[in-house]
């Protein structure tokens, strides 16, 4: 390289080094220590006033109607009490999540994660709950990460096709998985990238492992079981999708998620949930390490867990609600998709989050390796 | 398209001129962009495929021990091969058709492909869910006519149907660009001569279109090879593409490393195949002596 050329590039090398130096110390003001979030201990739902005059923070989520419920029901007051400039951004996604920490240069404040996803990366892209400023106390206690606290709460479900087996409806995991009995196409959830709980917990109970032996799983007879009914399984790789399948009538039964089946059997699907065995699932808050306003992140997810947010949050997206407190207002259908209520709950299967954190790259790689054969 | 036709047929014997004087100067905006948006990124991604999680060759010998994964890297070259030659069916016969119709009609002809070309690939996608579904439109057609529902969405026919129907203008044009312009009195000469009809088309013609034909062809498979929606929409996960393999390496196991060195192995691959189409075209073209 000649040297003059060289020179250049130095110079150009070094402007830009001064201009992202400039940039990072703009911003940001005030500091975290700055903020003052009141005394005593926080009560979930609430924010000092103006406590957050100044400070800007960015709230990423998964969008639709998931995202405008929770801007609607806590974002946007919190933003009002506080005195905090809230943006909105997503979806979420790990990659830029793991790229903004890995740079440095984080601009997301608070996260709408997987439950698993968080509980893995606690620690490596996630920084631990601050539990004096956000009140756990009306949260179910297995739900609680050390990096992440449930966002709302739903469920996978078996759906069925009421035109077909209404008058035997299937019971249980097991009739999923005979396709003698009830013959038809099964839609399954069937991401590469993410394999989660939910087809490997059903193949195992329909293989006849009891529902509280479940953990560990056994991760190869129940993808084994799996491929027993392959050719009458359809995946679904998104939530539009599943309802979409569910609208078509082109599965006789779906393992989809509750917020969808509603808003299929809203739509006109035929379908009925069989509730048994039912397996509640979560999505998380979190903050990414190198936050540059830990404080102020920790007060939205304090304020989102509030009792009216969450009602307010159910009435608006049909997800349950996360503290045990709130009494949203829902029509008929509505109520009959809400996974928290008791009578449901005793009817759930119990997932153990913490194996899946622990296991689940290694389950992502059988998971991707089976799907794409 | 004389750029992509220039790539395609290299050795006719012309080579471009060097870009001469102060003009060359006019390249550099374009070269500067490339070099930060292409080159950096894609350097990037090289040096993660060997030293992300450890400095070695890790990530390629994964790469190339996973049946999985090669055999989805065989699967993404084939379905290519697929695409491309069913989009050059259909689109010979159609590229032809401009050149004979009148203006009038090459106008519609022309936006009838390059209107879809103007839609959003997802919106397109999304289309050929909704009419290749088992409960779809076509399906439903075909029940009319006593043909019972055939599984099209979710196999690899969707998906070649969903790809042939968005690669499709990239096939015609170049096609057409070339046809356009050949001498149709060579084909009168050629019956002159003697030659049916056919085999004036066959001998004359369509070795004349071959330039298009390769520019077409090339532009077709590479592109192909890159898809991410269409397969993702209209297969099924055991049809997976390498580019879906890819995400979920580098979204679902963050194993930036890994998804480096499936994307390098890919680029290798489009690399070399470049190169022997090139050589072939070399071969056929001073053999048959074209031009």
């Amino acid at each position: 390289m000649p040297k003059k050329t060289g020179r250049t590039v130095v110079n150009v090398a070094a402007c830009g080094a001064l201009l992202l130096a400039l940039t990072a110390c703009s911003g940001g003001a005030p500091a975290a220590r700055d903020i003052d979030l009141g005394p005593g201990p926080a009560a979930a739902g609430t924010v000092k006033k103006g406590a957050l005059d100044g400070v800007t923070l960015t709230f990423a989520s998964y969008g639709g109607i998931y995202q405008d419920g929770q801007e609607t029901a806590a974002v946007k007051p919190f933003a009002t009490e506080s005195g905090a400039q809230v943006l909105s951004d997503g979806p979420t996604d790990y990659t830029k999540l793991k790229a903004q920490v890995d740079s440095g240069n984080v601009t997301w404040d608070v996260v709408d994660t997987d439950a698993i996803w968080a509980e893995r990366q606690c620690g490596k892209l996630l920084m631990p709950l601050d539990t004096t400023i956000v009140d756990t106390s009306k949260l179910p206690k297995d739900m609680v990460g050390k990096c992440s606290v449930p966002a709302m709460t739903y469920g996978m479900v078996l759906m069925y096709d009421k035109s077909k087996f209404g008058a035997n409806p299937p019971k249980d995991w097991a009739d999923f998985f005979d396709t003698a009995k009830y013959p038809g196409k099964r839609a399954i959830p069937g991401v590469a990238s993410d394999a989660a709980p939910g087809p490997l917990e059903a193949a195992l109970i329909a293989d006849g492992i009891a529902p509280d032996k479940l953990f560990p799983l056994d991760v190869d007879r129940g993808l084994k079981k799996l491929t027993s009914v392959r050719s009458s399984l359809v995946f679904w790789d998104t939530g539009a999708r599943s309802q979409q399948l569910l609208e078509s009538g082109e599965v006789s039964m779906a393992m989809v998620w509750t917020g969808r089946a509603y808003s299929a059997v809203k739509n006109g699907a035929k379908f009925a949930p069989q509730w048994n065995q039912f397996m509640p699932v979560s999505d998380s808050l979190a903050v990414p390490k190198n936050t540059k306003n830990p404080k102020a992140s920790m007060a939205l997810i304090n304020y989102y867990l509030g009792a009216d947010q969450q009602a307010k949050l159910t009435e608006l997206t049909s997800y349950s609600p996360i503290n045990s407190e709130a009494e949203p207002k829902l029509d008929a259908l509505a109520s009959e998709y809400v996974t928290s209520a008791p009578e449901r709950q005793a009817q759930a299967i119990k997932l153990d989050n913490t194996w899946w954190a622990q296991n689940q790259e290694q389950i992502i790689q059988k998971w991707s390796d089976w799907l794409a054969n | 398209m004389t750029a992509l036709i220039e790539i395609a047929a290299p050795a006719s014997g012309r080579r471009p001129k060097g870009v001469g004087g102060r003009w060359g100067l006019l390249l550099l905006p374009a070269l500067a962009l490339l070099a930060v948006l292409f080159l950096v990124p894609l350097g990037l991604m090289a040096w993660r495929s060997v030293t992300d999680p450890a400095p070695g060759l890790g990530n390629y010998s994964w790469f190339f021990t996973s049946d999985v994964a090669l055999a989805t890297l065989v699967r993404t070259l084939a379905v290519g091969a697929v695409v491309t030659l069913v989009t050059l069916l259909l689109s010979y016969p159609y590229a032809y058709l401009m050149t004979v119709v009148s203006t009038r009609a090459r106008i519609w002809l022309t936006l009838l492909v390059l209107l879809p070309f103007w839609t959003s690939l997802m919106v397109r996608t999304f289309a050929w869910v909704v009419l290749l579904q088992d409960s779809g439109v076509v399906n439903q057609l075909l029940g009319t006519v006593g043909m019972g529902p055939l599984q099209l969405i979710r196999t690899q026919a969707g998906v070649v149907i969903g790809m042939t129907q968005v690669l499709m203008p990239f096939m015609v044009l170049p096609l057409y660009a070339v046809m356009s312009g050949i001498d149709r009195r060579l084909l009168d000469a050629a019956q002159g001569m003697g030659a049916r009809p056919v085999t004036a088309f066959l001998r004359v013609f369509v070795p004349l279109s071959l330039p298009g034909v390769g520019a077409g062809a090339l532009t077709v498979f590479i592109t192909s090879l890159g898809f991410y929606v269409t397969p993702a929409l209209l297969g099924s996960p055991d049809q997976a593409l390498i580019s879906q393999q890819i995400f979920t390496q580098v979204n679902g196991l963050l194993a930036w490393g890994r998804g480096g060195a499936m994307g390098v192995v890919l680029l290798a691959v489009t690399l070399v195949l470049l190169g022997l189409v090139g050589f072939v075209l070399r071969f056929t073209r001073t053999r048959g002596g074209v031009r």
